[in-house]
C-alpha cells in the first residue's frame, strides 16, 4: 500500500501551491484609485514603520525623499503617478506589497439625450461625459413612463446608448430618464423628462441627388429618398425643407415641400454652380433632421462643355443665341410665353378664318 | 290613355325605384368619394389649425390656473377622477390595425365628449378674455366634430351612439364637481386640455391614414354598411 502517502503527499502539495498563487495573485490584482491631487501613502504590507525597504514604480526605483519610514508618501498626485507601484523587503529584496495604482477624477454630471429617428417603433439615449474620468466607469439607465419601469436595451455599438420600444402611441404621460455615472472615486447623474413627440426627429434625406433639366438654363431638378430608418412613411408622412444657393453667394433659399420626394428650382441663375441640401420632419410632431450631405449642380447651358468651379465667364453668352438672355430677375417662362403669344396668334388666325368661312356658308 | 305595352311601364316602375333608393346606397357613385377625400383633407386641416390654437389657449389658461400647472415639468400621476377623460393613448399595434369606421368613431366619440368637458370648464372661469377664447376654441371643435360625421357619413358609416351603455364611464359627461376640493378641480381641467392636445396630435395621424386609404377618384360599394 504504498501509493496512498504519494497521493496525499501531491494534495498537499497542490494545495499549498494554490494558496501561495491565491496570495500572490491578490497582490499582483490589487488596484488602488485616488483623487487627482489627494495626498495619498502606501504601506509595505504588514512591515514595520521602521523597515528597511525598497518602493519601485513600473520597475524604477523610488527615491528615498518618498519615503517616510517604510510608507511611501505621494502629494498631489496627478495622472503620471499612475502605475505599477511594489515594495520590497530591504536586503532580501522580497515583495513585500503591490499595487497598481490609477489616478482619476469622480464623474461629472453625465450629458444624455434621447431621440427617436424611427418613430412610432423605438426611441434612444445616449449619453456621455463632459470630462473624462481616466478611471472605469459604470452606466446605468432608468426610463419610467407613468408608473412603469421600462427597460433600456443596451447597445453593443456604440456602447454609450439604449433603445426602447414604444409600447403605447399618443401618450400624455411624460417619459423620465435617469443615467447614473458610477466609479471607483464617486458618482452623479442627471435626469431628463420629455414627451413622446418632442423627440422625434427623423434621419436627413438619403440619395439627394440634382440635375440640370435640358434645355433650361435656370432650372435644377433636385430628387431625394425618405431616410431609409423611418419606418412607415405612409402612416406617419414626411415633409421637407430644400436649401440651395450658387456657391459664389452666402445667402440661402429655402423651399419647404409638404408631399413628394423632389423638387424642380426654377429660378436658379444661368450657368452658375450651385450647393443644394435637404431636411426632414414628422408632418406634425418633433423638430427637424439635420441637413442632407450637400449637393452640387448647374444648370444646363447652351455649350456642352462643363463649367467647373474656376472663374465664371461673364453673364451674357456669346453664342448665336444670344438673342434672348434673360437677366437674372426674369423667369424663363419669358422666353415661353413669348413662343407661345406666337402659337395664340396662329390660332386666333385660325379661327378667324373659319368664322368667316362659317358666315359664308350662312 | 294608351298603354303601349305592360312591360315598357313596369320597366319605367323598377327605374323609378331604383332611384328612389339609390341615395339609401351611399358612397355609390364617384363623386361622393371625391367628396370624402376632400372632406378627410378639411378635417386634417381642421385639427393642424386647432392643435395651434390649443396651444396659446392651453399657456394662458394653465397661467390662470397658477403653479405648479404652468410649470413646464410638471409631470403629476394620474389619478382616477382624471381617466373620465378620454384617452388618446393606444397600443402601437392596435392603433395601425384599426379599420376606417373604428378609427374615425374613435375620433368622433373623443371629441364630442372633450367638447362637453370643455363647455363644463368654460362655464366656470372668472376672467372674461379668458372665458371668450374657451368659447371661440368649443365652436372651433364643434366644426371639427361635425366634419368628422361629415366624412364617417360620406362614408358610409353610422354615427355612434351617443351615450349607449356599452360606453365606458365618462360617456355618461362628467361627473359630480366637488365644490370642496379646488386643486382636484384644476388637476381635471390640467389633464382635459392635455388629452385634448394628445388627441389632436393623434388625429393628424388619424387622417393621414384615412387620406392614403380612401383615393379621391375611386368608386366603391360600401354595401355591408347598409347590412346587405
Amino acid at each position: 500500500m504504498a501509493n496512498p502517502v504519494p497521493s496525499a503527499c501531491c494534495v498537499v502539495l497542490a494545495a499549498v501551491v494554490v494558496v501561495y498563487a491565491q496570495r500572490h495573485s491578490q497582490q499582483d490584482t490589487r488596484v488602488q484609485y485616488e483623487r487627482i491631487g489627494a495626498d495619498v501613502t502606501m504601506k509595505c504590507g504588514a512591515m514595520d514603520w521602521d523597515a528597511a525597504v525598497t518602493w519601485t514604480v513600473n520597475g524604477s526605483d523610488i527615491d528615498e525623499s518618498h519615503l517616510n519610514g517604510s510608507y511611501l508618501v505621494l502629494r498631489n498626485v496627478h495622472l503620471g503617478h499612475s502605475g505599477q507601484y511594489s515594495c520590497y523587503e530591504g536586503s532580501s529584496w522580497h515583495l513585500k506589497y503591490q499595487t497598481s495604482l490609477k489616478v482619476g477624477t469622480p464623474p461629472k454630471e453625465p450629458v444624455l439625450m434621447c431621440r427617436s429617428n424611427n418613430y412610432p417603433k423605438r426611441f434612444y439615449c445616449s449619453w456621455h461625459l463632459p470630462s473624462p474620468t481616466y478611471i472605469p466607469n459604470t452606466f446605468n439607465i432608468s426610463v419610467i413612463h407613468g408608473t412603469r419601469e421600462m427597460v433600456c436595451e443596451k447597445e453593443a455599438v456604440p456602447k454609450n446608448r439604449c433603445h426602447i420600444r414604444y409600447l403605447q402611441l399618443f401618450s400624455t404621460v411624460k417619459y423620465k430618464v435617469t443615467l447614473t455615472v458610477t466609479n471607483a472615486l464617486g458618482r452623479n447623474s442627471t435626469t431628463i423628462t420629455f414627451d413622446e413627440f418632442a423627440i422625434v426627429k427623423p434621419d436627413p434625406p438619403e440619395n439627394v441627388v440634382a440635375k440640370p433639366v435640358p434645355y433650361s438654363p435656370r432650372r435644377l431638378e433636385v430628387r431625394w429618398n425618405n431616410p431609409s430608418s423611418w419606418p412607415d412613411p405612409e402612416s406617419f408622412p414626411l415633409k421637407f425643407f430644400l436649401r440651395y444657393r450658387p456657391l459664389i453667394l452666402d445667402q440661402w433659399q429655402h423651399v419647404e415641400l409638404s408631399d413628394g420626394t423632389s423638387h424642380t428650382i426654377t429660378d436658379a441663375y444661368a450657368g452658375k454652380e450651385y450647393i443644394i441640401q435637404v431636411a426632414a420632419k414628422d408632418n406634425d410632431i418633433g423638430t427637424w433632421s439635420d441637413w442632407s450631405v450637400a449637393v452640387h449642380a448647374t444648370p444646363w447651358t447652351e455649350e456642352p462643355k462643363y463649367l467647373t468651379t474656376e472663374a465664371q465667364a461673364p453673364e451674357t453668352t456669346t453664342s448665336s443665341t444670344s438673342s434672348f438672355v434673360p437677366p437674372p430677375t426674369t423667369k424663363i417662362c419669358d422666353q415661353e410665353k413669348v413662343v407661345g403669344s406666337g402659337a395664340v396668334a396662329v390660332s386666333w388666325a385660325a379661327g378667324l378664318v373659319l368664322a368667316a368661312a362659317g358666315v359664308l356658308f350662312i | 290613355m294608351d298603354f303601349r305595352a305592360g312591360d315598357s311601364w313596369g320597366i319605367f316602375a323598377f327605374l323609378c325605384a331604383a332611384l328612389w333608393n339609390l341615395p339609401a346606397v351611399p358612397a355609390l357613385n364617384n363623386t361622393d368619394e371625391a367628396g370624402a377625400g376632400q372632406s378627410i383633407q378639411k378635417t386634417y386641416d381642421l385639427t393642424r389649425y386647432l392643435e395651434h390654437q390649443l396651444r396659446t389657449l392651453a399657456g394662458t389658461y394653465l397661467n390662470y390656473l397658477g403653479p405648479p400647472f404652468n410649470e413646464p415639468d410638471f409631470n403629476p400621476p394620474r389619478m382616477t377622477r382624471a381617466e373620465m377623460v378620454p384617452s388618446a393613448t393606444v397600443d402601437f399595434e392596435l392603433w395601425r390595425s384599426l379599420n376606417d369606421n373604428a378609427r374615425l368613431a374613435a375620433n368622433y366619440r373623443a371629441y364630442t365628449h372633450l367638447l362637453c368637458y370643455l363647455r363644463g370648464m368654460d362655464g366656470q372661469v372668472a376672467k372674461a378674455d379668458l372665458r371668450k377664447s374657451l368659447g371661440h376654441f368649443c365652436s372651433s371643435l364643434q366644426g371639427l366634430v361635425v366634419s368628422i360625421a361629415g366624412v364617417m357619413s360620406s362614408l358610409g358609416y353610422p354615427l355612434p351612439g351617443s351615450l349607449g351603455s356599452t360606453d365606458p364611464a365618462w360617456a355618461h359627461g362628467p361627473g359630480p364637481i366637488s365644490p370642496h376640493n379646488d386643486f382636484l378641480k384644476k388637476m381635471d381641467d390640467f389633464w382635459l386640455l392635455k388629452e385634448l392636445q394628445t388627441w389632436l396630435w393623434r388625429s393628424a395621424k388619424d387622417f393621414n391614414r384615412l387620406k392614403k386609404k380612401v383615393p379621391p377618384a375611386a368608386v366603391t360599394l360600401r354595401l355591408e354598411a347598409q347590412g346587405f
